[in-house]
């Protein structure tokens, strides 16, 4: 992080959608909102990320997050044979659209492995934090309808 | 079924600009198997609509509702308590089910969101092709159930162009089959090749786009 990020004050919110098989069962203990000085972040279990739906993601955005993390198990290794596959293409269909409307397709991503212990998965929650630092908080936050 | 496509969002922005409240309709039937304008699509492109005309400076609440059938009007009844809620409705049902929310709810001005494209099949997951164009006079009895309005580039009804492609291909689009060529593989496989040259009288394009607007009445099925 730069000197400027941390003088702007901007904490990015970053929700984690990950799938239960992938991590370490102690992991879902750790599970809650956890906020740092650099970011905060919301991890949520999923039963497989084949679950997740461009509609979930969008709406995610569209109620204020700074950016959405979703966790899957690695290529080939997914317990329900394609359901990463079929994640991986929904949030590139996602970012497509986040791409179109100009609020930046980076605030949307996807990481695999196994075994993730529950700070692990706030590693890659600080990852997009990373990412989305550059495009500012989300216009979506505090949306007033006049 | 009838096969739709979203508009570019960028469109739709440009129309919605300035509304304060928007429906957006879904159709539960034809849209929602093509993956346009079902639910799902409903409940995605909220969102995205939200977020990109609160981008534009023109932030706008969307309300979302999705009907069994936008083409039957007891279905489009169900949005009669919603319309005095809203400034604008965009529809993302096929031309047929937006032009019925049009007509019932006049008040309001109705959107398409989508282009409605053709009357297809779903070939594969992600895939339609176009299989009929409602041309009023099937001639898929001669053609071994192949039709060759809508399926042929050129529309071609005795035979194939000089354009078919060594691999059975159309010149047209590589990656489309000639119509013609598998017409007559399937006429060969079943041994009946001279079916094709039997006499076909002129087809009666009267019954197609170019006979103005279509109806068919039944007496017998009327109050």
């Amino acid at each position: 992080m730069t000197r400027e990020d941390l003088q702007s004050g901007f904490k990015p919110e970053i929700i984690l959608l990950y799938c239960r098989r992938c991590v370490e069962e102690e992991a879902d203990l750790f599970i809650a909102a956890k906020a740092t000085s650099r970011f905060a972040a919301k991890l949520v279990m999923m039963p497989c990320t084949s679950k997740v739906e461009e509609s979930h993601l969008l709406k995610l955005l569209a109620e204020g997050a700074d950016g959405v993390q979703v966790v899957g198990c690695p290529y080939q290794q997914c317990q329900r044979l394609l359901g990463n596959l079929q994640a991986e293409r929904r949030i590139e269909h996602a970012r497509g659209y986040l791409r179109e409307i100009g609020l930046g397709a980076e605030r949307l991503g996807m990481e695999r492995g196994l075994h993730f212990s529950g700070l692990q998965l706030l590693l890659l929650a600080e990852k997009r934090a990373h990412a989305v630092r550059p495009l500012g908080p989300n216009p979506m936050k505090g949306e007033r309808i006049p | 079924m009838i096969i739709a496509e979203w508009k570019p969002l960028s469109e739709l922005t440009a129309k919605l600009r300035g509304h304060k409240k928007i429906l957006l309709v879904g159709c539960a039937t034809c849209v929602a198997e093509c993956a346009a304008g079902g639910e799902k699509e409903v409940e995605t492109l909220a969102p995205l609509l939200r977020m990109a005309l609160h981008k534009e400076g023109h932030p706008a609440e969307v309300v979302t509702r999705t009907l069994e059938r936008q083409c039957e009007w007891e279905f489009v009844e169900e949005l009669a308590p919603l319309i005095p809620q809203v400034d604008a409705v965009l529809s993302i049902a096929c031309g047929i089910g937006i032009q019925a929310v049009a007509e019932r709810y006049s008040e309001v001005p109705v959107y398409p969101g989508v282009n409605t494209t053709a009357l297809a099949i779903r070939e594969e997951p992600g895939l339609w092709l176009a299989r009929c164009q409602a041309c009023g006079d099937c001639g898929l009895g001669e053609t071994f159930g192949i039709c060759p309005v809508a399926r042929c580039a050129k529309s071609l009804q005795n035979g194939p162009c000089g354009g078919t492609r060594k691999d059975g291909k159309c010149e047209v689009d590589e990656n489309l089959e000639c119509v013609w060529y598998q017409i007559v593989k399937r006429a060969e496989a079943r041994g009946q090749l001279d079916k094709l040259l039997e006499f076909r009288p002129a087809k009666n394009w009267s019954n197609s786009l170019h006979g103005g607007p279509k109806r068919v009445l039944r007496e017998d099925l009327r109050p």
